[in-house]
């Protein structure tokens, strides 16, 4: 049937195979190995570990508001993009592929420069309540910025693989756009929205060049693992990384595993 | 009635028809590929928007402005089912209709000959992925006819299916226009099964009406490419 999604293949039993993926593995986690180094008894106590649990906080909730923000923002703006014509699409394509191609720290610089007070937007924003370095707000829409763009790509991708008949036929069947959206098209997507969403939280929560920029305060997890080092070493870098991967990675496995479980064979 | 009369440009085409037809009755689109007869049920489907002209089901105008397609009692059935791949059969026959709990006892009984007429019943909860072409066919029929829509469109919704099993089609098609009496606009490559369900046709080249009549007529035609699309053999 042309509408089914085929299933994956079947899994390959040939020990060449099984052999290259361990390899694969071996290199890809490859740099966990350095959290083995002796570097001298582990520091999680004192100060050490007060801004260490600060950070992570400031990092799951505020990273969590970008998130919310990055998909309300960026799943219309796909939906849109996807629809537009070819030449409107590849200007849009160009513009969120020049948003994820900045350096993080340029990014940081010109977000900090567009953003000034003296500004439009930074004076309003300021205005609002909202100061635009070293505040929360900040530390948000550094966030929003760096991973939008890779959300917005990845659901482009997710919608443009629905077949358009499909969406046609429920219209036809009665459904009003907003009803074939949520009963055909975010169905049928969910396994690419999911990818996209997981690959803007890594994005995100990991993000230091423009966050260390915009907003050293409040630290979130990256910039908390750049005081440590400075402050205390190696030691009080090392429980924090720990806790940054515990922390950061249980999300996008869990959306990855959600999405896929439900495949449709 | 069914008023059509559309303006519409492809590329190095423009296809320009129109015709009138009594609700109820059934009409045929015959000619070569890319005479524009897939485009003309495009636009009375709402997919694709005339550039001009107007479309006239009854007391609803289709065009212009364009009807929004959940508006228009429109049944589409083209080459691809189009099948709902993350529903069951009786989710995709179901599709648009109340949830179970809220159905009336009509459309219980309603769904429920759908699925025994169209011999549903063995694949009725089964995914729409997991079962044969032919039934994907008898499931978008059923999803269609389930709406009982006032138009039907058939856009060789039969190719690559066995004779056997397109006969079988055919004839649920013409037994569910009977019982519900809707008006039907249908194009097929094969003149056997476009005659079977349609007894007038208008034949097309090059995006315009170049006959019109019933099939014996057309057989009268002096068009060769059509007397050779008539008699392939």
């Amino acid at each position: 049937m042309g509408t089914a999604t085929t299933a994956p293949p079947a899994r390959s039993r040939r020990p060449w195979a099984h052999l290259g993926a361990g390899v694969f593995a071996l290199l890809l986690l490859y740099p966990l190995t350095g959290m083995l180094a002796r570097v001298g008894p582990w520091q999680w106590s004192g100060p050490v570990g007060a801004a260490s649990l600060a950070s992570i906080r400031v990092s799951l909730l505020l990273t969590g508001l970008a998130m919310l923000i990055v998909v309300a923002v960026g799943t219309p703006a796909a939906l849109y993009i996807r629809r537009a014509g070819r030449r409107a699409r590849a200007w849009w394509q160009a513009a969120l592929l020049l948003s994820i191609l900045l350096p993080a720290l340029a990014l940081g610089i010109l977000l900090t420069l567009a953003l000034r007070p003296e500004g439009v937007v930074g004076g309003l924003l300021l205005r609002l309540g909202m100061a635009t370095s070293n505040s929360p707000a900040a530390f948000v829409l550094t966030q929003v910025y760096v991973s939008l763009g890779y959300y917005v790509l990845g659901a482009l991708v997710a919608f443009d693989a629905i077949p358009a008949g499909l969406e046609q036929q429920a219209a036809l069947l009665g459904l009003r756009a907003g009803q074939v959206f949520a009963r055909v098209t975010l169905p049928l997507a969910r396994l690419g929205l999911a990818a996209a969403l997981s690959l803007a939280w890594v994005r995100a929560i990991g993000e230091f060049g423009a966050v260390v920029i915009t907003a050293y305060y409040p630290a979130g997890m990256p910039v908390q693992l750049w005081i440590h080092l400075q402050s205390f070493g190696l030691p009080a870098v090392m429980p924090l990384l720990l806790a940054f991967l515990l922390a950061a990675l249980p999300l996008p496995l869990l959306l990855h595993l959600l999405a896929q479980g439900r495949r449709h064979v | 009635m069914f008023e059509v009369a559309i303006q519409k440009r492809r590329r190095g085409l423009t296809v320009d028809v129109a015709f009138c037809l009594e609700e109820g009755a059934a009409l045929g689109l015959f000619g070569p590929s890319g005479a524009g007869k897939s485009t003309v049920l495009a636009c009375l489907a709402g997919v694709q928007i005339p550039d001009s002209g107007r479309i006239r089901l009854g007391d609803s105008l289709l065009f212009p402005p364009p009807l929004p397609l959940h508006r228009r009692s429109v049944g589409y059935l083209t080459q691809e089912p189009n099948l709902f791949p993350h529903l069951t059969v009786e989710g995709n026959v179901a599709f648009g209709l109340p949830r179970v709990r809220a159905r009336t006892v009509e459309q219980r009984a309603w769904l429920e000959r759908l699925r025994r007429q169209l011999h549903l019943d063995d694949c009725w909860s089964a995914s729409v992925t997991r079962i044969s072409a032919g039934q994907a066919r008898r499931v978008a029929l059923a999803r269609m006819l389930a709406h009982r829509p006032a138009l039907v469109l058939l856009d060789e919704p039969f190719t690559g299916l066995d004779r056997a099993l397109v006969r079988g089609l055919v004839a649920d098609l013409l037994e569910w226009r009977q019982a519900l009496g809707f008006t039907l606009v249908a194009v097929d490559h094969q003149a056997e099964v476009l005659s079977r369900l349609c007894p007038q046709v208008l034949a097309m080249e090059a995006g315009r009406i170049v006959e019109r009549g019933s099939w014996a007529e057309l057989r009268r035609a002096s068009s060769e490419s059509l007397r050779a699309l008539l008699n392939p053999l």
